[in-house]
C-alpha cells in the first residue's frame, strides 16, 4: 500500500531525523520522533496555541470568539455537573475537558490531507483509557476506603468466590472495550480514507467517507468522555 | 442541549457499547486464564483454567447485558 504522506515526517526527514517508516521505531529518536507522537505534539501546541490567540482577556458580555469557548466548555460542564453533582464536576472536569478537546482535535486532524490522527495508533487510546481506568479506581478508594471491594461482591456474601472474579473481568473489560473502540474506529477511517484516495481521489471518491469522518470523529468523543464520565461516577456512588 | 438531547447522548454511549464490552469480557476472561495456565502453572493445569476463565468471560459479559436491561435511572 502506498505510504500516507505526513507533513511534520516530511520536513523531520528533510532535517535529517530517522523517521520510522513503521509505527514505532526502534531506537530512542527515532521513536520520538514517529508520526503519531509528533502529531500529538502538534494537537498540543493547537491546544495550548488557538484559545491563546483566540482569547485575549475574558470579557463579561462575551464577543464571538469567546463565545464558541464558553460553548464548548459550559455545554460540557453542563452535563457533568447533571450527572455527577456540582462539586464533583469541578474536580473531574479539568482531566475529562482535556480528554475531551484532545480527542476531538486529534480525531478532526486526520481529515485533512498530510495530517494524521494520533489517536488511530493504539498505543495513545490505551494511554489514555489507562489514566481514566486507575483514575477511578483512585476516586473509588478515596470516596469509600476499604469498603470500595463492595462494589465487587455482588448483592449477597455467599456468592462472592463467584461474583468477585467476574466483577473484576468486567471491569478490566472496560480497558479493553473503551481504548479498542477509539482506536478501531479512527483507524479504520484513515485506512478507509487511504485507500479510497489511492483509488479516486481525482473523482473526489472519499468525499462521502470524509462526511461520515467528521461524524465518526465527534460520536467517538462523545462516547469517550460519556463512558469515562460514567466510569468515574459509577466509582463514587455507593455499592447497590 | 436539552435535557432530552442530553439523555439521549448517555443512552447512546452506553448502549452502542454493549457489544464491544461483551466480546472484550471473553477477550479477557480467556486472556487471563491462558496467563494462568501457560505463565503461571507452567502447562500443568492446562486446558483447564483457560476454560474456566473463559467461562467466567462469558458470565460476565451476559452479567453486564443483564445489568444493562435492569436499570430503572435510564
Amino acid at each position: 500500500m502506498a505510504h500516507p504522506i505526513l507533513f511534520i515526517s516530511v520536513i523531520l526527514q528533510a532535517l535529517g531525523l530517522p523517521v520510522p517508516h513503521t509505527l514505532v521505531g526502534e531506537t530512542l529518536l527515532a521513536k520520538l520522533v514517529s508520526p503519531h507522537l509528533t502529531y500529538t505534539w502538534l494537537v498540543m501546541a493547537i491546544l495550548i496555541i488557538m484559545p491563546k490567540l483566540t482569547l485575549g482577556k475574558l470579557e463579561l458580555v462575551p464577543n464571538g470568539r469567546q463565545n464558541f469557548w464558553e460553548v464548548c466548555v459550559g455545554g460540557l460542564e453542563t452535563y457533568m455537573t447533571d450527572q455527577m453533582g456540582p462539586q464533583r464536576a469541578a474536580m473531574m472536569f479539568p482531566m475529562i475537558a482535556t480528554f475531551a478537546f484532545y480527542i476531538l482535535v486529534a480525531n478532526l486532524m486526520g481529515l485533512m490531507p498530510g495530517f494524521m490522527s494520533p489517536t488511530s495508533n493504539l498505543n495513545i487510546t490505551l494511554g489514555m483509557t489507562l489514566i481514566v481506568w486507575v483514575t477511578h479506581h483512585i476516586l473509588g478508594l478515596k470516596y469509600h476506603g476499604i469498603k470500595y471491594i463492595n462494589h465487587f461482591t455482588g448483592p449477597m456474601p455467599a456468592l462472592i468466590p463467584l461474583m468477585l472474579p467476574i466483577e473484576i473481568i468486567s471491569n478490566l473489560a472496560r480497558v479493553l472495550s473503551l481504548s479498542i473502540r477509539l482506536f478501531g474506529n479512527i483507524m479504520a477511517k484513515e485506512t478507509l480514507l487511504a485507500i479510497l484516495f489511492m483509488l479516486y481521489g481525482a473523482f473526489f471518491g472519499p468525499l462521502p467517507i470524509l462526511c461520515l469522518g467528521v461524524l465518526v470523529s465527534v460520536v467517538q468523543t462523545m462516547v469517550f468522555v460519556l463512558l469515562s464520565i460514567l466510569y468515574c461516577q459509577g466509582a463514587m456512588e455507593h455499592a447497590h | 442541549m436539552g435535557g432530552k438531547h442530553k439523555e439521549w447522548m448517555t443512552l447512546m454511549s452506553v448502549f452502542g457499547t454493549v457489544g464491544l464490552h461483551m466480546c472484550s469480557s471473553i477477550f479477557i476472561g480467556v486472556g487471563i486464564g491462558y496467563y494462568l495456565d501457560h505463565k503461571v502453572f507452567d502447562d500443568k493445569t492446562s486446558p483447564w483454567l483457560t476454560l474456566i476463565f473463559l467461562a467466567f468471560g462469558i458470565v460476565a459479559g451476559f452479567k453486564n447485558l443483564y445489568q444493562l436491561s435492569k436499570r430503572k435511572d435510564l
